[in-house]
Formats: structure tokens, C-alpha cells, sequence
């Protein structure tokens, strides 16, 4: 019964196999963590357990490569558990698991890393905290508990007054309190010859320590055990600063890769989302709290969907479990207390998160990683069709859009203007154009240049902030959309509006001092127009007031968008405009060459016959893209068919494939409809033509058809269906869309219309030579 | 075996290929340039290319469209097991409103997966979920089939749900987004809002009705009992020549052209082939010509004209009277005209027809109410009826048919009837 053994760290130790599965759970749900229950064993457990082999005693950095070079020939310390070597001819090997010292580190799990070139002042690792007061660590007879303000322990009995039990929900030390109201604090002086000596957790919230998530693990040629780890980031160490709803245990993933070696992990820590932060009790000082992805970029914070595949699984496994173990280490402690944890358990095992809840979707989400993914793909070289089709499709996105220096420069000026002044003011700019213009890769493009002059010192730094109107489902939902991008904090719309107008009218800072200028890059401008447009007056009200540091560039289609609004929304985003005109055939046959460079798909000038009947009609790059990729999706399954061997390899997009493909996106689809209607739908439409020219109109009733469908039939020996039936074809005619009928209730007053733009010549094409009843071409 | 007994067996046989969504379809794949080839060529490609596409299949009610997509997923899904998930939405259930639009996505997704689904999470949620799912596929490489039923009814309002899908196909690079629309309606693509259109590019897969010779084989293949299942050999032998023999019959391809003439598609052969075995003689044990025109009669009937029938002779006269005051070209009419016409007619003849104001009044009524004539507007529902203008929504054809075939109908309301200004 190993798993009985009360404190977390030294579980942790004696069964280090396990050391990969998260910390167990007791479901506990009350009292958050101010009920830690350390009631160690003894301070020199730990190091009982294996002195040598731990990582962590190691003094410094040098000295352990030194011990670890020594030690390599003999018994390699870093073990591979289970080893992936893919390709055993590269020089490094991946790795999964591996076990270093003696504690096992795996791809997903959270780790503490040292700071290189950092002094280790208390080189020994104090796993087990002390009480502030009294300087000794907890043990099973003192209970310790911890502020939720200062994070520092106290033993139950050194508190003044001394504490019966844990109290229920927050609880913050005598300390903080006093300091709170102003009194001047005295910590107790620790006895003589006795450092304070600092925990790995106040280590990494000070910035001593960094923490880190294990993406991939691999051996060098030489030996060495290296990591690819994501970094987390304190609120200190981000642009925005600690804010005021960040928890003390807050910690935000990073997009920020680094590779480690393996000496200077110290050991592991517990990045939570905020279910399981929720759930954990007391597991010890190592657990941290992560609900948003902060990008070391632009700056601004994405709320995470899950942070651990595989954490919550072994998370439930466990719960079981836990009930023991609380038996034993709660054995002095309150018998109420035992009891509500007792069903609090039970409670949060019983109710399972839905998976379309935001908070249950960490939980679910991995699983469809988990089964089964498609692993035999087929590894057979590409043909050119297909490659052609791929660089083709409008998901792959080249680095940057051909054709638009002009635009990109201007939006490049209008940036740098606004931003690289000493005096950063608030612009506004808008961009129209039809769809497929490329207005919005060209401002990403814009933003990924300007990025990278922020890397070089040239630029100083901004904060880029991307929304989409279309993708919102009210406008008002763009101040939260904005809101929590910029500060990381999920808020109501209208708390979020508030915070806007406070961070941009009065400067209250939503982070640190040092405000960066903000660029807003606002997608389908039009979507957020209400009916009192409120919503785009706030937002381009901002960049006009001072200290703002705002600048919004608004993208939409119309070129006279601001004219259709209120004039006092037009005079602050009318002044500074950009058009992107549709492209014409140069411009698109560049595009599409510069995606096919290296590919030779397409038979000479066929591209450009696409490009020009685009040019002709729309210049939508868009379009233009999708049809080349049909043809060439054509000619594939052509040469699919023809099932010619020696054709294959390097057969090109022909004519008739890009005809078909150009019929498909600009031919009017009726035509072929109407040579598929049943017989009695080709005689209705005859005689409606028939009927529509001779009386010069555009529509006609029911009765009238009737009337010239029944002569037609008495003339041609066809036999008269009856009224019901030719009603019943009439009404799949409008079905498909080829004719406008009303409701067929309305019988012989029922009024019947022509749907195709040319009318009776569409008709006439169709059923000239229709072999089913030659007759019809009598009519047309 | 008594011949009853196998005929059940038979008829059970039948039944049970005639009722099948996807059989007849399935039979009418057997030539390889065919629409279920093609879609299956789309999907599969990319499926392996990883790349996203929309495909969007048009064609008549009842050509086969959701039965061919059945066919192909079901295919592709043995092929690739536990790497696609199909989310099925339907035009009508769902195009109203995004809220039921995500939930139902939600609820599928969830469902295929076997995950729990609750139904009171916000908009959000679920648009957040819906956007979590696609990223978790494309790290999975796994391809998820959005099938839109009724397509064109996702093409009104503000289609936030086609923008999301389509802009998700963008974003989301090696990964396949599969959308595949069925639309009966032409020119739905039409409809899309620029910003959908721009992103929106469909091969489009044409339904047809089948051929005639397709339909013959279709025939065959649905009606004939198979040799090898529990029935006497010598039945089964029987009963195909006897099939055989209808086939070939002249009168039979006419009733077939008659069927086909108004509504070519499958569906609609298929459930005049089900009305034709419901009158298979259980007898003998055979099907027979007259069990097909015994459903051929079921099939062309005329409601409309049949109401028509067994009208009474003032309902008729009230009929007539409507007619003739349309040849005079009046265009708007009430009970109180018609009944002004109907006095007329009786003072100049002098019939035995001669009826009380209220008991025409009650036959008007009655003809109302058989939506024989209807009124001509919905405005002024509280006016008494008599006043409120009508009009006759039976052409003069069909009244006169029906006022011969009626054998009580007076000579003088056919005369009154043919010559419009005879009085």
C-alpha cells in the first residue's frame, strides 16, 4: 500500500512509474486549497529514498554534465522506456518515456526548468515547505494550511489565535490582513543558522525557475538527453502584467518553443486547466493554473481548450483511490470536515461534463486523438494533377499575396505612421474591395513583416488583435472578443465595453505600465452595423480620444459603407480609405503561376483562358483558384478512368478539362435540368413558351396552360393525362427551380413564371432536338 | 408448399427490395461513369490528400441523391474505419436559426464520439466546440462529412452556418472538411451572400432520371425472385417467365410510359411497383397484367375531378351559373350575383330545380367547403359570406365532363353550359 503514503511529494518518489500520472484527486470541490494537509512523514524521508539518483541535489550545471559524462559509459542514467526509434539511420532517436535519475519524464508532462546562468542560492531543493512562523516543516501531529493571498504554509497550532480545523472557503493569513489595512507587518525572524529557504513553486512565480510542458524528447549523437518544451509564463513575465483577477497559481502557456537538456529539469510540477484546478485539493505546492495560451508575438491571450492530453483520464481513474488515502492523512483532522469530503466526491465523480461545455471540453477533446487515427496513409509519390490541386486549393496559403506591393505598402505606412512615432496616435483605416480580393491576407501579410521589424529593434513593439464581424454571434460580442484577447480575462460584453472605454478614454492601463499601441484588425466591418450602430460608433470613437494608442483598420466589401452610417460614425472612419480592385487576368494568371511554380499541370495558355473569363466577370482570386483546382481535380479523375498505365505520370490538364470546369462555375445549370424533366414537364414548359409568345406576357395561368397543353396533345395523339397529374408536373418543375409557380392550392388561377434569365431561348436550346417527342421542336 | 404460402414469401421478397432506401440505387450503379463513381472518386481523394471540398448534388425529388451519399459513406467507412464522421443536417429542421443549426451539430459530433451532450450550453459554447472539434480532426487526421440536406434552404438568412463551415475550410490547412449539399432547386449557389459565394466552390454531380432501358433492367432486377432462397424452384420459374412475359407486353409498356410521363424518378416507379404488388393474386400466387393496371388506376387518379362527381343538381346548377357569369366576363362575383344569374335561369326555364335562397345559400357553402370555388381574397374574414366575392377553381372542361357522366344532371344545364348565351 504505497499509494497510502499521505505526502504528495514523497508518493511521488517511492513510485516514481507513476510519476507521469497526475496527482490523484479527491474530487474536493469546497475549500480550495487552504485545507493542504502536509502532514509529511519527516523532513529527511526524501532523501532517503535515493539520494544519489535524484536530479535535483545536483549544485550546479557543470558539475552534473561532468557527473553525467562519467557516469554514461557505465550505467546511463537517462533510460528510455519505450523507444520510438523510427528510423534508426538518423542521427537522433526519439523518444517517448525516459527515466532520468529516477523519476520517469514523458511527452505532455509539466516540468520545472532551471534559468541557465543562474546563481542556485540554496542550491539544496526544499520539497517540503515550512511554516512561517516556526521554521519546521509539517508533519502528521501539525497540520499545515496555506493563505490564499501570500501562498505561504502555516502549521494550524503556530497561528494566533490557533486554528481548530480548516476553515471553509478562502482563508489569508494574519500577515496579509494586517498589511492590507495598513499596519506595519513583522515576519517572524527565522532561528539562527536557518535560512528562509524558498520553494520551486516561489522560486518559479518569483522568475527563477521557468516552467515548461515535455512536447518531444530525443537523444543526440553524443549521448545527451535533449527536450522540446512549450513555455509557461508568470503574469509578470507578460506584456499585460499581473492584473488583478490573475490567481496567485496563474500561469499562461506560451506559443514559445525551447529545446533543454535534460540536467537542467529539476523535476515535475502540475499545470492545471481550470476544472481540474478546481477539482485538486491538496496535492502539495507544485500545481499551477492555466486557462490561457499567451502569444510571445502579438501580445494578446487565447483561452486554451485543453492543456494536457490524457491528464483528465487518468484524473478519473484515479478518483477511486483517493478515498483511502484521504483515510489516512485526515485521521487526526475533524470528522465533519471527512465527511463533506466524503460526498463532495462522490458528487463531482457522478456528474461527467458535457463535451459541447466549455469547461468539459478539455476532458473530451483528446479522445478523438486517442482512437485510432489514420496511420497507413498511402506514401506514394504525388502525381503533378495532384500536386497542382493542392497548391491550388484556397486552404494552402502562400508566405506572401503577389500583386498587392501597392496595397501592402500603404497599409505598411499607414501602420508605421501611426505606431512609429514617438507619439503614438489613434488612426483608423478601411479597406473595401469585392470578396477574393485579398484584403485580409494582405494586412496579415503587412502584420508578419512589421513583426518581424519588431524582431530586428527596428520597430517598436505593438499588440495585434484579429476579429472577424461574420464570426460573432451578436456584435456586441466583439468588446468581449477584444477584451479577452488584450488582457486574457473572459468578462460579459457589457463589463468588457466598460474596461475598453476606461483602458482607452482615461489610460487606466489593463497591464503594466508601458502601454504598447494596439492594431485592430476588424473583419467584415459591416456585420457589426446595428440598428443604432453603437457598436462601430464605440469602437472607432476610441482611436480619436488621446493616450488611446488605438489603431483600427475595418475591412468590408462596400465601397461607401461609411456614407450608409450616421454621419458622425462616417467623419471618424471615412478620412483614410484603401480600395482593392479586383484583379484583372494578368494579375490573376501571376497568382495562379506563382502557386504552380515547379508543377507542370497545365497545357500553355489555359490558364490565362480561366483567367480571363474570371477577370470578365468578377476577379475574385478565389475564383480563379477553385476553377484551375476543378480542372485539374477533372483531368484527374480522366486519367483515372482511362486507366492507362503509361499516361499517368504525366498527363497535364487539357482543354476540355478546363472547359468543363469553367461550364461548371458560369454555365447556367438549367439547361441541363430541363432535358431531364419527364416528358410531361418538356411539354409543360413547350407550351408555356408557346403560350407566353403569343400573348406577350410574363406570366400566365394555370387555366391557360392547360388549355394549350390539351391541344397540343389532341393534335399530336398524345393521350391527356389529366389536370392533377400535369399539375403534379408543374409543381416538380418548380421544385427544380426551372419555373416560379404559387401554392397549387389556388387550382386554375394558379399562377406560373419563367425562371431562367433568357426565358423561352434557354428552353429552346434545351428541347430542340429532343429525341423523346420530336414534336416539341415545332413550337419553339 | 401450398401456393399461398409461397406467395406470401414472395410477396414479403418484394416488399422488402421495394421498401429499401438504397437498393434500387444500388442497382441502377453498375456502369462505371456514373454518379456514385465520381462521388466516391471526391470524397476518397480527399480523404487522402487531406484537403477540404464541397460538393453539392443536384437533381429532381426522388432521383437518389441522399440514397447515392448513403451508399458511398458506407463504402468509404469500411474502407477507413473510425477516421470519418458524418454530421447529417436537414434544410428544414435545421436552417432557421444558427442556435439549432450548432446544437445538432454538437449533438452528432458528441454522439458519434460517445460523449456526453448537454443541451443548455450557449451559442457560444457550441460555436467554440464546434471550432475545437475541427482542430482536434485536423490533428487526428480525420476527415468529418457535413451532409446538407435541402441545401437550398441553408442558403436564405444570413447563412452564418455556410460562412462558418466554408471559412473553417480555409483556416484549417491538411485537414479534410467535406461538404456535400443536396438541393433539388436550381440556382441555390445564386442565393449565397458575396462573402459565401466568393468562398463557396462545389463540383456539382447532376441526378437524372434513369434511361427507359435502365428502367426495364430496374424492373427485372427489383421483381424477380431470386433462385437460390427458400422458395420451390418451379415457383420462382413460374413466376419470372410470367414476369418476363408482362414485360413484354405492349400494354404493359404503356401503362409504364403513363406512369413515368409526369414523374420520371425512382422513388415514384418504385411506389407504383409497391401498389402493383399490393394486388398481387394470392390465389394463383402470381403478379399479373391487371395487378398493374389495377395500380396504374390507383395511380392517375384525380381528386380534384372526382369531388366533382357526386355533386348534387342545385351544386351544379350554382356551378354552371359561376361559369357563365365568367364568360360574361364579370370579373368579380358573389353569392348574391350567382344567385341573381340562377334566378334568371329559372324564370326563362321554368325547371323543377327551383330552390329556396337559403338552401342555395347552404350549397354554396358546401361547394366551399369541397374547395371546389374559393374566394378570391383572405381580406374580410368577418363579412358575411354572401357578399365576400368568389371564384371557380374548376375549368370548363372538367365541369363538363363531369356534367356528363352525372346521370341525374338535367339537359337543359348541358345546354346551358355549352352555349353560354342561350337563356
Amino acid at each position: 500500500m504505497e499509494r497510502t503514503t499521505p505526502l504528495k511529494l514523497s508518493r511521488l518518489r517511492s513510485d516514481s512509474s507513476l510519476a507521469a500520472t497526475p496527482p490523484p484527486t479527491p474530487g474536493f470541490t469546497g475549500p480550495r486549497r487552504s485545507g493542504r494537509l502536509l502532514t509529511s512523514p519527516g523532513p529527511t524521508k526524501p532523501d532517503d529514498d535515493n539520494p544519489s539518483s535524484l536530479p535535483t541535489p545536483i549544485p550546479s550545471s557543470t558539475k552534473a554534465k561532468r557527473r553525467l559524462s562519467l557516469e554514461s559509459p557505465t550505467t546511463d542514467p537517462v533510460t528510455p522506456i519505450r523507444s520510438e526509434s523510427k528510423r534508426p539511420k538518423r542521427a537522433t532517436v526519439q523518444y517517448k518515456k525516459v527515466l532520468h535519475g529516477d523519476v520517469q519524464f514523458q511527452v505532455g508532462d509539466d516540468i520545472y526548468v532551471k534559468k541557465q546562468g543562474s546563481i542556485e542560492s540554496d542550491s539544496e531543493d526544499p520539497d517540503v515547505e515550512e511554516c512561517r512562523v516556526c521554521f519546521t516543516p509539517s508533519s502528521k501531529s501539525k497540520v499545515m494550511i496555506e493563505c490564499d493571498d501570500c501562498l505561504g504554509g502555516f502549521h494550524l497550532r503556530c497561528l494566533k489565535p490557533p486554528l481548530k480545523k480548516i476553515p471553509e472557503g478562502d482563508w489569508i493569513c494574519s500577515f496579509c490582513t494586517d498589511k492590507k489595512d495598513g499596519k506595519e507587518v513583522v515576519w517572524p525572524e527565522p532561528p539562527e543558522g536557518k535560512k528562509i529557504k524558498r520553494t520551486a513553486r516561489e522560486k518559479l512565480l518569483s522568475g527563477d525557475l521557468h516552467a515548461a510542458c515535455i512536447k518531444s524528447i530525443w537523444r543526440k549523437v553524443d549521448g545527451s538527453y535533449w527536450l522540446r518544451c512549450i513555455w509557461y509564463r508568470t503574469p509578470e513575465e507578460t506584456a499585460a502584467g499581473r492584473q488583478p483577477h490573475n490567481l496567485r497559481r496563474e500561469l499562461y502557456r506560451t506559443n514559445d518553443y525551447g529545446d533543454v537538456q535534460i540536467n537542467s529539469v529539476l523535476r515535475h510540477c502540475y499545470v492545471m486547466n481550470p476544472e481540474e484546478y478546481q477539482r485538486a485539493g491538496d496535492e502539495g505546492d507544485d500545481i499551477f493554473y492555466c486557462e490561457y495560451e499567451y502569444d510571445v508575438n502579438y501580445h494578446n491571450f487565447k483561452r486554451l481548450p485543453d492543456i494536457e492530453d490524457g491528464t483528465c483520464d487518468a484524473d478519473y481513474a484515479e478518483n477511486d483511490e483517493s478515498s483511502d488515502y484521504e483515510g489516512d492523512s485526515d485521521g487526526d483532522s475533524d470528522n465533519d470536515d471527512k465527511s463533506l469530503r466524503g460526498t463532495s466526491s462522490t458528487r463531482s465523480r457522478s456528474k461527467v461534463l458535457a463535451a459541447n461545455s466549455r469547461k468539459g471540453r478539455a476532458y473530451w477533446l483528446p479522445k478523438i486523438a486517442e482512437s485510432k487515427t489514420q496511420e497507413n496513409r498511402k506514401r506514394r509519390k504525388q502525381t503533378n494533377l495532384e500536386k497542382a490541386s493542392a497548391a491550388l486549393s484556397l486552404a494552402s496559403r502562400p508566405t506572401s499575396p503577389p500583386c498587392r506591393n501597392k496595397e501592402m505598402e500603404e497599409i505598411e505606412t499607414f501602420v508605421k505612421g501611426a505606431i512609429g512615432g514617438h507619439q503614438c496616435l489613434g488612426r483608423c483605416l478601411y479597406i473595401h474591395g469585392v470578396p477574393g480580393t485579398g484584403k485580409t491576407m494582405s494586412v496579415r501579410a503587412v502584420m508578419r513583416n512589421l513583426k518581424s521589424e519588431v524582431d530586428s529593434g527596428v520597430l517598436r513593439p505593438f499588440c495585434f488583435i484579429e476579429t472577424n464581424g461574420m464570426k460573432l454571434s451578436s456584435p456586441n460580442n466583439i468588446y468581449k472578443n477584444i477584451y479577452e484577447q488584450l488582457s486574457g480575462h473572459a468578462v460579459g460584453w457589457k463589463k468588457a465595453l466598460h474596461c475598453l472605454n476606461e483602458h482607452f478614454s482615461n489610460g487606466k492601463k489593463l497591464g503594466k505600465k508601458d502601454q504598447k499601441p494596439i492594431v485592430l484588425l476588424i473583419d467584415e466591418l459591416d456585420m457589426l452595423v446595428t440598428r443604432n450602430q453603437s457598436v462601430l460608433y464605440n469602437i472607432l470613437d476610441w482611436p480619436t480620444r488621446p493616450n488611446s494608442k488605438l489603431i483600427v483598420i475595418g475591412i468590408a466589401n462596400t465601397m461607401d459603407l461609411p456614407e450608409h452610417l450616421s454621419p458622425r460614425i462616417s467623419s471618424r472612419m471615412g478620412i483614410q480609405r484603401l480600395c482593392f480592385l479586383p484583379y484583372n487576368h494578368e494579375q490573376l494568371a501571376q497568382i495562379i503561376l506563382s502557386r504552380l511554380k515547379g508543377i507542370d499541370a497545365f497545357e500553355d495558355n489555359l490558364i490565362e483562358l480561366a483567367c480571363r473569363k474570371v477577370a470578365a466577370s468578377s476577379g475574385d482570386a478565389r475564383r480563379a483558384l477553385q476553377i484551375c483546382q476543378r480542372a485539374a481535380v477533372l483531368a484527374e479523375y480522366r486519367v483515372k478512368q482511362s486507366a492507362d498505365a503509361k499516361a499517368k505520370g504525366k498527363s497535364r490538364v487539357c482543354l476540355t478539362d478546363i472547359e468543363g470546369a469553367l461550364d461548371e462555375v458560369f454555365k447556367s445549370p438549367h439547361i441541363q435540368r430541363m432535358k431531364m424533366c419527364s416528358k410531361f414537364g418538356k411539354i409543360v414548359l413547350t407550351a408555356m413558351v408557346n403560350e407566353l409568345h403569343r400573348t406577350g406576357g410574363e406570366e400566365l395561368t394555370f387555366e391557360k396552360l392547360s388549355e394549350r397543353v390539351i391541344s397540343f396533345c389532341s393534335m399530336h395523339h398524345e393521350a391527356f393525362p389529366g389536370f392533377d397529374t400535369l399539375m403534379r408536373a408543374c409543381c416538380l418543375l418548380g421544385d427544380s427551380g426551372i419555373i416560379l409557380c404559387e401554392e397549387p392550392k389556388k387550382h386554375m388561377s394558379q399562377k406560373l413564371q419563367l425562371n431562367c434569365s433568357s426565358g423561352s431561348d434557354d428552353v429552346a436550346l434545351a428541347l430542340k432536338d429532343c429525341s423523346e417527342i420530336p414534336w416539341l421542336s415545332l413550337y419553339l | 408448399m401450398e401456393v399461398s404460402e409461397q406467395a406470401a414469401i414472395a410477396l414479403r421478397q418484394l416488399r422488402e427490395r421495394l421498401c429499401s432506401r438504397t437498393l434500387a440505387h444500388s442497382l441502377l450503379l453498375y456502369s462505371s461513369d456514373n454518379n456514385f463513381s465520381k462521388l466516391k472518386f471526391h470524397i476518397s481523394s480527399s480523404i487522402s490528400a487531406a484537403c477540404s471540398k464541397v460538393l453539392l448534388l443536384r437533381g429532381d425529388k426522388g432521383s437518389g441523391k441522399s440514397a447515392v451519399v448513403e451508399l458511398v459513406l458506407k463504402d468509404l467507412k469500411a474502407e477507413h474505419p473510425d477516421s470519418i464522421s458524418v454530421v447529417t443536417l436537414y434544410g428544414l429542421l435545421h436552417s432557421d436559426d444558427d442556435i439549432s443549426a450548432l446544437e445538432e451539430i454538437a449533438r452528432q459530433l458528441c454522439v458519434g464520439h460517445k460523449f456526453s451532450f448537454s443541451k443548455t450550453v450557449s451559442l457560444d459554447e457550441n460555436k467554440e466546440f464546434l471550432m475545437d472539434m475541427l482542430k482536434e480532426y485536423g490533428l487526428a487526421r480525420k476527415t468529418v462529412v457535413f451532409v446538407l440536406d435541402e441545401f437550398h434552404l441553408f442558403t436564405q438568412g444570413k447563412q452564418w452556418l455556410l460562412y462558418t463551415l466554408f471559412d473553417a475550410m480555409e483556416t484549417f490547412t491538411s485537414q479534410s472538411i467535406i461538404i456535400i449539399g443536396l438541393s433539388c432547386l436550381e440556382g441555390s449557389e445564386q442565393q449565397l451572400e458575396k462573402r459565401v459565394r466568393s468562398r463557396f466552390s462545389s463540383c456539382t454531380l447532376l441526378f437524372g432520371p434513369p434511361s427507359e432501358e435502365d428502367r426495364i433492367r430496374l424492373l427485372e432486377q427489383l421483381l424477380h425472385l431470386q433462385k437460390d432462397s427458400s422458395l420451390a424452384s418451379k415457383y420462382v420459374v413460374e413466376f419470372n417467365s410470367r414476369l418476363d412475359k408482362i414485360f413484354s407486353d405492349k400494354k404493359f409498356k404503356e401503362i409504364l410510359s403513363y406512369v413515368t410521363c409526369a414523374d420520371g424518378s425512382t422513388n415514384h416507379l418504385l411506389r407504383f411497383l409497391f401498389t402493383a404488388s399490393s394486388y398481387m393474386d394470392m390465389e394463383s400466387g402470381f403478379l399479373s397484367l391487371q395487378s398493374f393496371e389495377r395500380a396504374y388506376s390507383l395511380m392517375k387518379r384525380q381528386p380534384k375531378f372526382a369531388s366533382l362527381h357526386d355533386l348534387s343538381v342545385l351544386e351544379l346548377y350554382i356551378l354552371v351559373c359561376m361559369h357563365r357569369l365568367q364568360c360574361k366576363e364579370e370579373t368579380s362575383y358573389n353569392f348574391n350575383s350567382v344567385m341573381k344569374e340562377y334566378k334568371a335561369i329559372q324564370d326563362a326555364h321554368k325547371t323543377s330545380d327551383n330552390y329556396s335562397h337559403a338552401v342555395c345559400l347552404r350549397a354554396f357553402e358546401h361547394l366551399l367547403d369541397r374547395e371546389l370555388i374559393s374566394f378570391t381574397d383572405t381580406k374580410g374574414r368577418n363579412d358575411s359570406i354572401k357578399f365576400r366575392p368568389v371564384k371557380l377553381l374548376v375549368s370548363s372542361r372538367e365541369l363538363d365532363s363531369s356534367l356528363k357522366s352525372n346521370p341525374s344532371c338535367p339537359t337543359i344545364l348541358q345546354k346551358l353550359l355549352d352555349h353560354e348565351s342561350y337563356m
